[in-house]
């Protein structure tokens, strides 16, 4: 028998829409965490950024886990989930019979039973990773696992945009900043 | 009324813990002192709930959402705690946790301004790359408010 597939047209929508109905960042990630875990019957999931420099995931939003976990420590973007850094997805399907986790311990005390990280490209690069925290062993059908690359690709063309609109208002703050007086014809 | 009121956001980090442990040092011996610890939770989106299964099924986890809101009020509530166990008075602690609706930055200006704090104090974490996306919390904190000092625990 295949594997069920739990995305479908629906919750595609419906995520999809939390996106583009927010001009905030962290609100249409955290609003999209939540939708990924009330409609897919998760236990979590959490989206994170990249920083190159610290090798570091930053996490932007998560719904679903605990404090302690989200603060367990640095998650070290060359040691997290298989070293998840790469354009693939990378599934661990059964956390108690993976070595491939930073923090095996924190995983198994959350109750955390697979992990499913998805790449956020942009321009080719990875610059974060969408997870999803399942309590028990998962099987991800090739049609889910399509979803997600596609749902982490509009989450990165958000990030973009989120980002634009950050310069632009700084532009526009700088500009209101113009006193008339430096304006006047001399 | 106490002659400094200060405001903390707090977000459970470790630099949040540190902002927390400055506090601590800093004022637990001042009985003139308010502390306000600030937290924002992302309301569930408004759904159209139509008579679809995925629309059942999320309605009936909606419930598992709004647990997982009242976790986040417990975290702050033991952050309250630790101020409570480090010589603060109850009558000095105190904490609000409501739903953002706007960036945490013109919430914290909005609370300041509104409830009249004149201390803040903020976090960062050096080098951190998400303000790339989402802005600085204090330039914006710091540009926007007057006639209040901002401290800025790194």
């Amino acid at each position: 028998m295949g594997i069920e597939d739990k995305i479908d047209i629906d919750i595609f929508k419906l995520v999809t829409r939390a996106i583009s109905e927010s001009n905030n960042i962290v609100i249409m990630a955290n609003h999209l965490t939540q939708l990924l875990v009330g409609t897919l019957g998760i236990k979590g999931c959490a989206i994170f950024i990249l920083n190159p420099e610290l090798k570091e995931l930053e996490a932007l939003a998560s719904f679903g886990l605990s404090i302690d976990y989200m603060t367990k420590g640095p998650v070290l973007s060359d040691k997290s989930v298989g070293s998840a850094l790469g354009k693939e997805p990378v599934i661990i399907r059964d956390v108690i019979n993976d070595d491939r986790l930073q923090y095996p311990e924190d995983a198994k005390k959350e109750g955390i039973g697979a992990i499913a990280s998805i790449p956020i490209m942009l321009y080719g690069k990875p610059v974060g990773a969408l997870r999803l925290y399942h309590h028990e062993t998962w099987d991800i059908s090739g049609r889910d696992l399509d979803s997600l690359l596609l749902l982490s690709e509009i989450i990165g063309l958000a990030m973009v945009y989120t980002r634009n609109l950050n310069v632009l208002q700084s532009i526009k703050g700088a500009i209101d900043d113009v006193h008339p007086i430096w304006l006047k014809d001399r | 009324m106490s002659s400094q009121k200060i405001l903390a956001p707090y977000n459970f980090t470790a630099y949040d813990q540190k902002a927390l442990d400055f506090i601590i040092r800093t004022f637990a011996h001042l009985e003139d002192v308010e502390i306000t610890l600030f937290n924002t939770y992302t309301p569930v989106p408004e759904i159209d709930v139509r008579a679809t299964p995925m629309m059942e099924k999320l309605k009936s986890n909606i419930s598992f959402l709004s647990q997982k809101i009242k976790e986040q009020e417990e975290g702050l509530k033991t952050a309250k705690q630790k101020l409570l166990q480090n010589g603060f008075s109850a009558s000095r602690v105190h904490y609000i946790f409501q739903p953002r609706k706007k960036d945490v930055a013109a919430e914290v200006i909005a609370l300041a301004k509104n409830q009249n704090f004149n201390l803040i104090v903020l976090n960062s974490k050096p080098g951190k790359l998400s303000h790339f996306f989402t802005g600085n919390l204090f330039s914006k904190v710091i540009n926007a408010l007057k006639d209040t000092t901002v401290c800025v625990v790194s």
